[in-house]
């Protein structure tokens, strides 16, 4: 049943000649053409990029999926001075490595992408936020930052223009929660990455009160394509809507793990069986996380969804960070719950009630199951402390994990009552 | 205008604010945890939930701004619903205790489970386990209770500015600690009780001693122990103060307290409070009836009157005594004995300072109100630091800061250090060449007005020290160009002036130059006060020179006008200032000295002098507390009632005069004025009084200042300087100020100065009796550098002999890598280890104040085998 | 070298000093592997920052280490797609072959062991840090003679 799509004629723009042993290179990036469309932007007045960047659709890669020209614009339109620009490098969801690559493999396209929103932003004080556990990107993007200082595309005056842009990377020490934009600002300022009360939003209000934009990896990587070709031309790729190349981390029972760099909209039952080889020893798909661990389960009869920000709403959950996390039947599912509630207690910034609190009764309950200690009526204490939490914490981490509860009992309540009934797992016994 | 519709109420709004705070507008309260009016919002608790038209999720009503055509509902069953749930969830990590624990009856998440639910929580799991930890000698925490509402962290980093504890750890791990993670070792104002809503910090002074609904009775007064004043509540069981609390609303103080004012309300309860009249037979202090006690003084002062003449009695006067004792004192001494010595330990730095500002810029130059300070866009100051000397008014310098005020601190800055832009710190002594080179800056940058020619002429003659001289007196002259910008910019700036810079030599110049600053940049000056009530001492006319209500005692207009007032005559010849009695003692001419509520041979240095003085007495009368080192030379010992036990006036460094309210009854003593006016009744005077209200109803007649201001106006906050008149003095174009023209050289002492030390949790011998305060700073220590520790070979704790020209003392050390090179400190704390009693002293030739001499210390380590 | 010399470089690139916090907590745990308060303390003398908010800070992120650590860390991924491809296995068998408990360290100080949260490599799970060293595709033969190239 494969089909040959449009994407595999696409030519990679966020992965190109990754392959490439000397791919971290500047040399080796500028043979392939790079660091050409910071030239052409810097010849650009910047309102006229972000413009680009508001014709071209595209929508920040993070999992939001905010319009990233409209938060240049609203950041543009500050009158304060000075303007941060911050890479939000801290990939942290399960299921999620799409940055990897580029941060280990194609570090300069993300510099450029980064001085050339500089610019068009009016910022001269950058940072990339990576998180602690990638600590070999840490070695290739300070190696790339060095690099691009000397080659004149960081600093003062750069490509002899009136131009300055610095930029450096501030490691993140183990903690999720400083994904999220405003959490990752207080962590940048040097204090817990708690999240901020909004509004204010950073683009007035964010890294030592000026305006800040915090943008994906992946999102400031698409920038100097966007540049190049103009935003026209890429707002014609993939969905209409949410246009552009995305990547997809694909993991668990499948063939071919790994990072796909696909047109938005590809269906998911195409990245699952057509790029990533179809379920591992060709076992029966029981379920799938498209987007990373804290959006909803999508049961085996919804993988026609196409993948992007306005299709997965209505299968009824979220393109979140594109990482899609397939579970064969081989695997229980209230032990993958579990593991995941595990993941947002020890997350949890412990800020607002319900998140702090809510994500340990849950993890309790869970483990209590999985263990074989599951009580009559856990199955509905689940539920109601989930919807207890849901829409009530303070940011998403706590809306993502009652989601998963609740889609997992939802949809896979027969293993959960197994677990409670016979005191032993459905699937492996 | 903004208009929305809360609970079916229309609310109109002039400038935006929380959907909270609109509703409290309206008189709907919602349900909070985390909020606290005045703290920065967090939004954490998620109990002030509340449903808003069109928006699909419930809102945060303390984060959410109110917008025009809301509609916001408060209390549905959806809203009910989330409320209890979030109630439950805090419910599974916090013990249910509230039999045990202190806060029940005063806890809100006692009180909104019982309004909310749930009746039964479904956590089955095991409730995270913290003990409770006693390490701290005052405040208790218990972390099993906490709901991490955070608002004891932002009370420390926001208002008080502290930064003594943080949320450490994190999600339901997260606890809250001061660094240590035991002791807290920090300013210890005790405000994160104030603000904690359940009992996970609490104090220890009264830990299952009561129950909040065990109070009787609740008493709004004002603190004892400095120049600020706050406002606070006495708590009253059975006739016993269960506790000291302020209150948001209430004083300029608004909900804060410091370390003294909160935990120090026990020293009126130390040991050794004296419970009956004492005279002194055959060498020994025996017990005597009241009666006894009183007619053996107003016989000898009557006979030392009659033989001696009035100008051989002599009074001290008290900082920590009500207008109305201060009054009376000094009404026993002018009218009834007929003597102006009246005077008090104001003496020393605040009396005579005040009085050469006001010479100089007018009177009322220093009558500023307090919470002005934190609204400026700039502070200045020097002579010591605020945060430890009047802390509540320190708050504001460092709220000042906060919003972006520039604060400059000429000398240690002390708990200042995190909220200064300037710290220039000179060499001992050197002070007057930095002022100097300040007036100088601004002068050159045009400052001077013409408006004070007297002023200016003066600074004509200021000579300027080069920058040679500067960087010779410690500060770089860049430093100094720095500080002298940025306090060129302040357009609403304040000088904070404390007593520190009256010591050494020419302290006109000094106070002179400070005037000159706050002059030439039109700031507003703030005097510091050590005691609750040196104002009023001067006010109700406790110093030789000054009637009641500040008038000079030589115009004749209000001689005359005090005169027909009261129907008796104000003496014709000059008083002797404190300084001046001691010597008049030693010398034989000063018979009888009547001392209240001070204690003269602590407080005032070389105590073998002052000692002989008072020995050469033929009475020495001694009304107080405790038995001091003064009263124990007494020949009559006169047990007196104490700061929580009467009723009264202070006036505070504002010139804010407020009621003192008795909280219970003394254990023995009676008020002050009272007791004088049954000796002054025994002496002749005819007028009687039943309360300090009465004294007070006189005062408003005798003082100018204080005309038609009665006790009513005074509770309503309203007493505020110049009441209902006009200042009575202009300024006088012929003051003195010595040494304009020269300026001192650095010399090298022989050995290092000491300093007297101003410590944030004691205030002079009343402190001491504090059981609180004392497990906080139990002890004397002597603050050196870090360089003189390694000189002496001495490590922190270790003790040294101090060699000082008036004494000897072994005194453990406490290097402070802040501590001035060249300086060591000593508090005026602790018996037989005192500041005072090492150092000589003499009175400053113009204004009088105390100028401390002799000061240069030697410094031998003691190893311990040979005490 | 102090705290001060090395944080000096880091400084210049933010605007004030608290924002160099975390990379001066980084500093000063590359010194012992750990945070001690004297650890905290230097850190809080160097940037001029209250001692309780240092602390704060450095309790909150996973990667600062509030115990002494042995000689080599491991950081052990056992999320979702680790757990899958057979993580807590290697639990056990770190247990069973080092006595190496999570959170613990082995008598000998030679390993730590830091169960850490998706350590961004569910394509090659599962995986683990040692030291700054990363190690997908573990399997139980693979985990030890990994270990082995650590003293």
């Amino acid at each position: 049943m494969k089909t040959v799509h449009a994407t595999e004629l696409m030519e990679k723009v966020l992965l190109k000649n990754i392959e490439s042993p000397n791919s971290t290179h500047i040399e080796e990036y500028r043979r392939v053409g790079g660091y050409r469309a910071i030239e052409k932007a810097l010849r650009m007045p910047p309102q006229q990029i972000i413009a680009e960047v508001k014709s071209s659709g595209l929508r920040g890669r993070g999992g939001a999926g905010f319009p990233t020209g409209m938060k240049w614009d609203f950041a543009s339109r500050d009158p304060k001075f000075p303007k941060f620009l911050i890479c939000n490098a801290d990939e942290g969801e399960p299921g999620t490595f799409k940055d990897r690559p580029i941060l280990e493999r194609n570090p300069h396209l993300l510099i450029e992408g980064m001085v050339i929103s500089a610019h068009a932003l009016r910022s001269e004080r950058g940072y990339i936020y990576l998180r602690g556990e990638y600590p070999y990107a840490k070695v290739v993007l300070e190696k790339a930052i060095e690099e691009a200082y000397e080659a004149g595309f960081l600093g003062e005056r750069i490509l002899g223009g009136d131009f300055g842009f610095h930029l450096s990377v501030h490691q993140g020490a183990g903690a999720y929660i400083c994904g999220e934009e405003t959490a990752l600002i207080e962590s940048i300022e040097g204090k817990r990455g708690q999240p901020r009360i909004k509004p204010p939003f950073p683009v007035n209000v964010g890294a030592w009160g000026m305006p800040t934009v915090v943008n994906n990896v992946e999102t400031l990587a698409n920038i100097p394509f966007i540049v190049e070709i103009g935003g026209e031309e890429y707002s014609r790729i993939g969905n209409p809507d949410c246009p552009g190349p995305k990547l997809f981390s694909v993991s668990c029972c499948v063939e071919r793990p790994g990072v796909y760099e696909l047109p938005m909209g590809t269906p998911l039952k195409e990245i699952i069986y057509d790029h990533a080889g179809g379920i591992k020893g060709g076992g029966r798909l029981k379920a799938v996380i498209p987007g990373g661990i804290s959006t909803p389960v999508l049961t085996p009869e919804k993988i026609d969804c196409p993948m992007d920000f306005v299709s997965l709403p209505k299968y009824g959950s979220m393109l979140g960070s594109g990482a899609v996390m397939v579970f064969d039947e081989r695997v229980c599912m209230v032990k993958v719950c579990w593991r995941a509630m595990r993941f947002f207690e020890h997350e949890s910034c412990g800020k607002c009630t319900p998140c702090r609190e809510g994500t340990g009764w849950l993890r309790n309950i869970l483990e209590r199951m999985e263990t074989g200690n599951g009580w009559k009526g856990d199955l509905e204490l689940l539920r109601d402390i989930a919807s207890s939490m849901a829409g009530k914490t303070f940011c998403p981490l706590g809306d993502g994990a009652a989601g998963v509860v609740l889609a997992f009992i939802k949809d896979f309540s027969e293993e959960f009552e197994y677990h409670i009934e016979n005191k032993r797992c459905m699937v492996t016994g | 205008m903004i208009k929305l519709t809360i609970d079916g109420r229309e609310v109109e709004l002039e400038r935006p604010v929380t959907v909270l705070e609109a509703a409290k507008r309206v008189g709907v309260t919602i349900p909070t945890l985390c909020y606290f009016e005045g703290l920065p919002n967090f939004g954490g608790c998620r109990l002030c939930l509340v449903e808003v038209e069109r928006l699909p999720k419930l809102q945060t009503s303390c984060t959410l701004m109110a917008s025009d055509g809301m509609v916001v509902r408060t209390e549905t069953e959806q809203i009910r619903a989330a409320r209890r749930a979030m109630l439950e969830f805090l419910l599974i990590n916090h013990p249910l205790d509230c039999p045990y624990c202190d806060k029940a009856g005063e806890c809100t998440l006692q009180d909104l489970v019982a309004r909310y639910g749930p009746e039964a929580g479904r956590f089955a799991e095991g409730k995270r386990k913290h003990p409770e930890s006693l390490d701290d000698p005052i405040i208790v925490r218990n972390m099993e209770r906490c709901v991490l509402c955070t608002r004891c962290v932002r009370m420390c980093e926001d208002l008080q500015g502290a930064y003594a504890i943080s949320v450490s750890g994190r999600g339901g791990h997260s606890l809250i600690e001061p660094f240590s993670g035991g002791r807290y070792d920090c300013e210890y104002c005790g405000n994160c009780l104030t603000v904690c809503p359940v009992g996970a910090i609490m104090s220890r002074l009264h830990r299952h001693s009561y129950r909040p609904w065990f109070v009787e009775r609740e008493v709004e007064t004002v603190c004892g122990y400095c120049g600020v004043g706050c406002s606070m509540v006495l708590q009253v069981r059975e006739d016993s103060i269960v506790r000291t609390i302020p209150r948001f609303g209430l004083g300029l103080n608004n909900g804060l307290l410091c370390v003294r004012g909160r935990f120090g309300y026990d020293a009126v309860d130390g040991e050794g409070r004296l419970t009956t009249p004492l005279i002194r037979v055959e060498g020994r202090l025996e017990p005597v009836g009241w009666e006894e006690a009183l007619a053996f003084v107003a016989s000898r002062l009557g006979e030392i009157k009659d033989s001696h003449g009035g100008r051989a009695v002599g009074a001290i006067a008290s900082g920590r005594c009500t207008n109305e004792d201060n009054y009376m004192l000094q009404k026993l001494m002018r009218f009834v004995i007929g003597s102006n010595n009246i005077d008090s330990a104001a003496r020393f730095h605040y009396a005579p300072a005040e009085a050469f500002l006001e010479s100089v810029f007018g009177q009322g130059i220093t009558a500023n109100l307090i919470p002005g300070i934190a609204d400026s866009d700039g502070v200045f100051v020097t002579g010591g630091d605020p945060t430890a000397i009047n802390p509540v008014l320190g708050l504001q310098v460092r709220a000042a800061r906060r919003s972006g005020g520039k604060v400059i601190v000429l000398g240690p800055p002390g708990g200042l250090k995190r909220f200064v832009d300037h710290e220039l710190v000179p060499m001992p002594y050197s002070d007057e060449v930095v002022l100097s080179a300040i007036v100088g800056g601004l002068m050159e940058a045009g400052r001077s007005s013409g408006e004070n020619r007297a002023v200016e002429e003066r600074l004509k003659e200021l000579r300027l020290p080069s920058e040679e001289e500067l960087s010779a007196a410690g500060i770089g002259p860049e430093a100094l160009a720095r500080a002298v910008d940025d306090l060129l910019k302040m357009t609403n700036p304040v000088v904070i002036l404390g007593p520190e810079i009256m010591d050494g030599a020419r302290a006109s110049k000094r106070l002179f130059l400070v005037g000159a600053v706050a002059y030439l940049m039109n700031a507003r000056i703030y005097l510091l006060s050590e005691r609750p009530n040196y104002q009023g001492v001067m006010d109700m006319g406790c110093v030789p020179d000054l009637l009641p209500g500040g008038g000079p005692i030589g115009l004749e207009m209000l001689r005359d006008r005090i005169e027909a007032v009261l129907g008796l005559r104000v003496p014709e010849e000059g008083g002797l200032t404190l300084f001046e009695m001691v010597d008049e003692a030693e010398r034989g001419g000063l018979r009888a000295l009547y001392v209240m509520g001070e204690d003269l041979l602590f407080s005032l240095p070389d105590r073998a002098r002052v000692q002989r003085a008072l020995g050469r007495l033929d009475l020495l009368v001694v009304q107080d507390i405790y038995l001091t080192e003064t009263a124990a030379m007494a020949d009559v010992v006169l047990p007196a009632a104490a700061w929580s036990e009467k009723d009264g006036t202070f006036t505070n460094l504002e010139r804010r005069v407020q009621l003192l309210r008795r909280g219970r009854y003394p254990r023995a003593g009676r008020e002050d004025w009272r007791i004088i006016a049954d000796i002054g009744g025994r002496l002749g005077m005819e007028k009687t009084y039943r309360s300090a209200e009465e004294v007070w109803e006189e005062v408003t007649h005798a003082s100018p200042l204080h005309a038609g201001l009665g006790y009513s106006e005074i509770a309503g906050g309203g007493a505020v300087w110049p009441y209902h008149s006009e200042p009575l003095k202009g300024t006088e174009a012929g003051f003195a100020v010595q040494g304009l023209g020269e300026l001192p050289g650095v010399e090298a002492p022989g050995g290092p100065y000491l300093m007297p030390e101003r410590p944030l949790f004691h205030s002079g011998t009343l402190s001491r009796r504090s059981r609180a305060l004392l497990s906080i700073h139990p002890e004397p220590y002597l603050v050196i550098p870090p360089s003189l520790s390694e000189e002496l070979g001495v490590t922190d704790g270790g003790r040294v002999r101090v060699v000082g020209a008036k004494g000897t003392m072994v005194l453990k050390v406490r290097i402070d890598p802040d501590q001035r090179e060249g300086t060591v400190l000593l508090s005026n704390t602790f018996e037989g280890a005192n500041f005072a009693g090492l150092v000589g002293f003499t009175a400053d030739p113009v204004t009088g104040c105390l100028t401390i001499e002799d000061n240069t210390v030697r410094l031998e380590r003691v190893d311990d085998e040979a005490l | 070298m102090k705290i001060q010399e090395e944080i000096k470089g880091y400084l210049e690139r933010y605007p004030d000093r608290r924002g160099a916090l975390l990379p001066a907590l980084y500093i000063a745990q590359r010194k012992a592997g750990w945070l001690s308060q004297e650890a905290l303390e230097a850190v809080s003398e160097a940037l001029d920052l209250p001692k309780a908010t240092v602390r704060g800070v450095a309790t909150f992120y996973a990667m600062y280490r509030q115990r002494p650590m042995g000689r080599h860390l491991i950081q052990l991924c056992t999320n979702v797609a680790c757990m899958i491809f057979g993580a807590e296995r290697l639990v056990d068998l770190l247990k069973e072959r080092y006595g190496l408990e999570p959170g613990g360290t082995t008598d000998d100080g030679r390993f730590s062991l830091v169960i850490m949260e998706c350590i961004g490599a569910c394509d090659r799970a599962p995986a683990m840090l040692v030291d700054t060293d990363f190690h997908p595709g573990l399997t139980e033969e693979k985990i030890e003679s990994i270990l082995e190239g650590y003293e």
